[in-house]
């Protein structure tokens, strides 16, 4: 994942855009098709395939083709949909759609099939880079937005949801049986629904996780790298990293992603989540600055001992960079550091790495976190929104969503069917550690006013990181900030904005579950 | 006339010390990055820097193929022209009433102009964003031509004004026995006479709206307003992590036409930069 | 050689003496209206964007501003930017960084222009240096994020002379970090007060040198005692140019350290940006820009108009 992708521009199936899309677009060449002009459905779907869609050159190198499906078929919504139920009650309307700058046309392309199977013409409306949110919520307040449907950054889906600027979709979703069931809990509680109602459909299903340089960690080692038990904890990888560190010349022990704002937030988080940390209490008092937040401090603190020179002023960018060019030994990233570093026009290390289970700590627990990630939604005050729902479903169904993770092109996928898929695997080395943790997934809760609380948080995170203040005045001050927020959105007076007990559940999926090894 | 300054008594060497390692402090930098959009993506950013990298045009097929590269052109040169244009047709009328007028008010009027020079853009970007919000001007070019001739009227104005001053006054005492008006006393004698004097304003003001960042940053969103400048920002954000490569390309493309630009105009360049208060 | 003044010798009155035919049969009124009315566009344009600005700003910053619902909080927003820490650092992380910057610039552009004035090839000299001052901002300050940070080069380079064991975290250090931001200000902008100077030293009296060398006095010391004081309302204009630019820093940190190290590289410009449109509290923002805006005028008044008239007695 990449936030500032996520905040801004692009991914949406770029790697396929490039290549066979355009064919398929063209092959319908006009838009707005009568209904019974329309392609047979089936002769559209057989073309949504990976020798259409799945970059050349990646094919060629994990001998993908056709005869082995990425995912499951029955599970894939577009072939399971009813698509001339979908034409006789949509065939001619349109979807407006707020897509992140400079890939309008890639996406025009992602949908040109959509607009042949449904009838549905869908217009692009070009948003707004670092003004997204700004633009988004301008448009949401004016009542007239000019979008049906958005894709954005998924900490923001409190914002969006609370003051009702978005549809609920619950009644489409059954309607048009959409496989909620297909897509891990974390992202369907997280992504999905917001105060116990669905908004949103889960787009870019992230996860952070710990990847290792297999030939510098195993000669460390002495022997094999095992997923689960190499790096039991966060003691061992800490101790590992120091025995990493300048092992080879300019090779750092760990890199992570310690830059202010969220970037800090995120890699405490993460640590702090094996811990048992929560942010807050049933009243919505802010509590991570209780053990399970020292805790996690106190590891980061200590990794970062061993981290990589420059990562106080490391988002994801500078990481990636850093991982993929050989800088760090271990790395504790999103899972698609591990996708990328298997593509050598990327990566430097591609058969040199291996993504590991998330290391444990004493006395906490085992969650592997769902941080940050997107989610689609479709505005309240859409004239069409059953179409945009429909699109939406679509751009998210399981065979493409596969596709863009053969494509690695950091848009991920957040289905049962497709990461435990076998065939998957081989073309995303995460895949197999990823389907397995995302049964025991944490996740910070969608609110109001949650994204300025991440960065409120992370700049405390990094003035420790650099030895400005202790671990433990960072949290402090971050709880203090973190409270009046809180209180800034009504958490406090009354009746809050968000019941706890509607996010409770998907804060830690792993609750009750035994370990899985 | 400076190279007849004889340099008796100082030391040659210690000179060329000097100057040549500010040369090479200025040369060097540049020509690696140049080699860095020579390379390919792998050898950028390595464990240990390369200095002999593969020859690789990637990065140039890349902009190109990939990336709106001709609209970031078109838009960057829109606007810098726009802006110009606007900047100029606003301020010869007004360097010609400060330098050719005597009337109350007309100092403050001088340095109230003079004072824009410092307004930061952080500190109006907010309301400006609101502003063009409301007139729905976000993401185009339009805003963009508004905005940098706004920034650079300032410097426009008293260059302008500073080569007005020049002008002796018999010559336009000439004119107006003659009968010209004021007007046309400017277009026909003033204008032509400081020709130079605009083209460096138009210089100095066009580098100022190519090198803007922040008003284009939260002006521009799609291909249809991006410049080169904040065409750079967007080989970083994407789930392709930072492309040096090809912001080393894009770098270059940019810096060659006002290279060659400013040297044609280096006689004036001093005049400009300092606003007219220093003749070079 | 310095014209700072506004009374220039060409100045005429606003009734010029022998006015034009077509001028004359206008009314007095118009007449007097007339200077005024050529310069009203501009100053037109220039309110656009200052008053403008400056009037919502300080409008807007009454209020918490959440979505469409604008909550009026008085002087709050002042009451919490005054406690605020991280204001007041990026005050002061403007003015470290900034002055520093500015007496390096200027004592290295003021070393080599006395070194190139006299040099026969000044003028190859004055094409080369101006290099880094054409490149876009935000392209210096990816040549410099790359040489220092994420390509290593500079760690690598020192390294191999020896002088340090491994690579440096610069982000991680308040001094290292500004340091970055400072020598990317260095290379990009010493050309232009070199520019400046070494026109100034060029468009010197020669003969005054020259009766000085006659005196038996060695070129420093000419330049220290002669051409040094001369230059003194240039080297006032040229710095408070600069200056105007590096308080407004904001590409350099923007790209390469984003504040890092816990904000002691955050200028007083990302401050403001990073408020408004990183975390979306317009209201707060807009206070800082309301004082920033204050600051920016009384400045204005004081360093700008004095720097432009002191050529003028």
């Amino acid at each position: 994942m990449r936030i500032s992708g996520k905040l801004s521009r692009r991914s949406l199936l770029k790697g396929g855009s490039a290549l066979g899309l355009s064919a398929i677009g063209a092959s319908w060449g006009g838009r707005l098709l009568a209904a019974s002009q329309l392609p047979d459905p089936q002769s559209v779907l057989d073309d949504i395939s990976i020798s259409k869609y799945v970059r050349a050159d990646y094919r060629d190198l994990y001998g993908m083709s056709d005869d082995k499906p990425i995912w499951d078929k029955s599970k894939d919504w577009i072939r399971t949909a009813d698509w001339e139920a979908v034409r006789s009650q949509l065939s001619g309307t349109t979807v407006r759609f707020a897509i992140g700058a400079a890939d309008q046309e890639s996406a025009a392309e992602a949908l040109a099939p959509f607009e042949a199977l449904s009838g549905i013409k869908v217009e692009l409306v070009p948003i707004p880079d670092d003004s997204f949110y700004d633009k988004a919520i301008a448009e949401f307040i004016s009542g007239n937005a000019s979008f049906d449907a958005l894709q954005f950054f998924s900490p923001w889906l409190g914002d969006f949801a609370a003051p009702g600027f978005l549809a609920p979709l619950d009644d489409y979703a059954a309607k048009w049986k959409l496989p909620l069931d297909d897509f891990y809990d974390t992202y369907r509680l997280n992504y999905g629904y917001f105060n116990g109602q669905m908004y949103g459909i889960p787009f870019d299903c992230d996860i952070q996780m710990v990847h290792l340089r297999k030939s510098l960690v195993e000669e460390v080692l002495g022997g094999p790298i095992d997923k689960w038990n190499s790096v039991p904890s966060y003691d061992e990888l800490i101790r590992l990293s120091a025995e990493l560190n300048g092992k080879k010349a300019g090779v750092a022990g760990v890199g992570l992603l310690g830059a202010r704002g969220f970037w800090s937030t995120y890699t405490w988080e993460h640590i702090a989540a094996q811990a048992g940390m929560v942010l807050f209490d049933e009243n919505w008092e802010p509590v991570f600055n209780g053990d399970a937040g020292m805790k996690g401090m106190d590891t980061l603190l200590a990794l970062s001992k061993n981290a990589i020179e420059g990562f106080a002023g490391a988002g994801w960018g500078e990481n990636r960079a850093a991982w993929l060019g050989g800088q760090v030994a271990t790395n504790i990233s999103w899972q698609d550091s591990g996708t990328q570093a298997m593509r050598p026009d990327q990566s430097q290390i591609v058969d040199d790495f291996v993504t590991i289970y998330e290391p444990r700590i004493d006395g906490g627990r085992f969650a592997p976190p769902n941080i940050a990630g997107s989610t689609s939604c479709v505005a309240a005050n859409s004239q069409n929104p059953e179409g945009a729902f429909l699109m939406l479903a679509f751009l998210t169904t399981s065979s493409i969503m596969a596709m863009n993770e053969a494509n690695a092109n950091g848009v991920a996928p957040g289905y049962k069917s497709v990461l435990n898929n076998p065939n998957l695997q081989e073309v995303s080395q995460p895949a197999e550690v990823w389907a397995k943790s995302l049964e025991y997934a944490w996740c910070a809760p969608r609110l109001p006013g949650m994204f300025e609380m991440e960065q409120a948080i992370g700049n405390e995170i990094n003035r420790a990181l650099v030895g400005q203040i202790t671990g433990k005045e960072a949290l402090e001050n971050a709880t203090a900030t973190v409270r009046n927020i809180m209180d800034r959105n009504g958490f406090y007076g009354g009746q809050p904005p968000v019941d706890y007990a509607a996010v409770a559940p998907g804060l830690w999926i792993g609750e009750g579950k035994a370990l899985p090894f | 006339m400076a190279s007849q300054r004889r340099s008796k008594g100082e030391s040659l060497i210690l000179r060329y010390f000097v100057l040549g390692g500010w040369a090479l402090f200025c040369l060097v930098p540049v020509l690696w990055f140049l080699s860095i959009g020579l390379r390919p993506r792998t050898e950028i950013i390595t464990p240990q820097p390369i200095y002999m990298p593969t020859f690789s045009l990637d990065a140039w097929h890349m902009i190109w193929k990939d990336w709106p590269m001709g609209y970031y052109l078109r838009n960057s040169v829109l606007a810098i022209l726009g802006s110009v244009a606007i900047d100029l047709v606003l301020a010869i009328p007004a360097a010609y009433s400060l330098a050719r007028y005597r009337y109350r008010g007309r100092e403050d009027i001088g340095f109230y102009i003079l004072s824009t020079r410092m307004m930061a853009p952080a500190i109006v970007a907010i309301p400006i964003f609101f502003l063009f919000k409301s007139m729905n001007l976000l993401d185009t070019v339009w805003a963009l031509m508004l905005i940098y001739a706004a920034i650079n009227l300032s410097v426009v104005t008293w260059i302008i004004r500073s080569y007005m001053l020049d002008i002796p006054k018999e010559l336009e005492d000439a004119a107006r026995t003659d009968g010209a008006s004021d007007l046309r006393i400017l277009w026909e004698i003033i204008i032509p006479a400081i020709l130079p004097g605009i083209i460096t304003a138009g210089v100095i003001g066009g580098i100022f709206a190519i090198n803007e960042f922040l008003f284009t940053l939260l002006i521009a969103s799609t291909k249809s307003a991006y410049t080169m400048s904040v065409a750079l920002a967007n080989f970083t954000g994407g789930s392709d992590g930072v492309i040096y490569n090809a912001i080393a390309l894009v770098a270059f493309i940019a810096f060659v036409p006002v290279f060659l630009v400013v040297v044609a105009i280096q006689k004036h360049l001093s005049r400009g930069l300092t606003m007219g208060a220093v003749k070079g | 050689m310095i014209d700072t003044t506004l009374d220039g010798s060409g100045a005429a009155s606003a009734a010029p003496a022998r006015a034009g035919y077509r001028f004359r049969r206008r009314s007095r009124a118009l007449r007097r209206a007339f200077p005024y009315l050529l310069v009203a566009p501009a100053v037109c344009f220039l309110l656009m964007i200052t008053l403008y600005p400056g009037a919502y700003a300080i409008y807007q910053s009454l209020f918490y501003v959440k979505f469409n619902t604008w909550q009026f909080v008085g002087l709050d927003n002042y009451r919490d930017l005054f406690a605020d820490r991280e204001f007041w650092a990026a005050l002061w992380n403007t003015l470290v960084i900034g002055g520093t910057a500015l007496i390096l610039e200027c004592a290295l552009a003021l070393l080599i222009a006395y070194y190139a004035y006299r040099d026969p090839w000044v003028k190859g000299w004055r094409i080369i240096f101006l290099v880094p001052m054409l490149f876009m901002p935000s392209a210096v300050a990816f040549i410099w994020k790359l040489a220092f940070m994420d390509g290593r080069v500079i760690s690598d380079l020192l390294m191999r002379i020896g002088l340090i064991e491994s690579n440096i975290g610069w982000t991680s250090s308040v001094w290292l970090s500004r340091l970055t931001l400072i020598i990317a200000d260095v290379w990009q902008w010493t050309p232009f007060l070199f520019i400046i100077f070494v026109a100034a030293l060029q468009g010197q009296d020669e003969e005054i040198e020259e009766a000085a060398r006659l005196d038996g006095a060695s070129w420093p010391a000419i330049f220290w005692n002669i051409s040094l004081p001369m230059m003194r309302p240039v080297i006032a204009v040229a710095v408070v140019l600069r200056g105007i630019d590096i308080t407004t820093m904001f590409a350099n940190v923007f790209i390469m350290t984003r504040g890092t190290p816990g904000g002691s590289t955050e200028t007083i410009s990302y401050f403001i940006y990073r408020i408004g449109f990183k975390t979306f509290n317009f209201g707060y923002a807009s206070a800082a820009s309301f004082v920033m805006l204050v600051i920016t005028l009384v400045a204005a008044q004081f360093v700008v108009k004095r720097a432009f008239r002191s050529g003028r007695d």
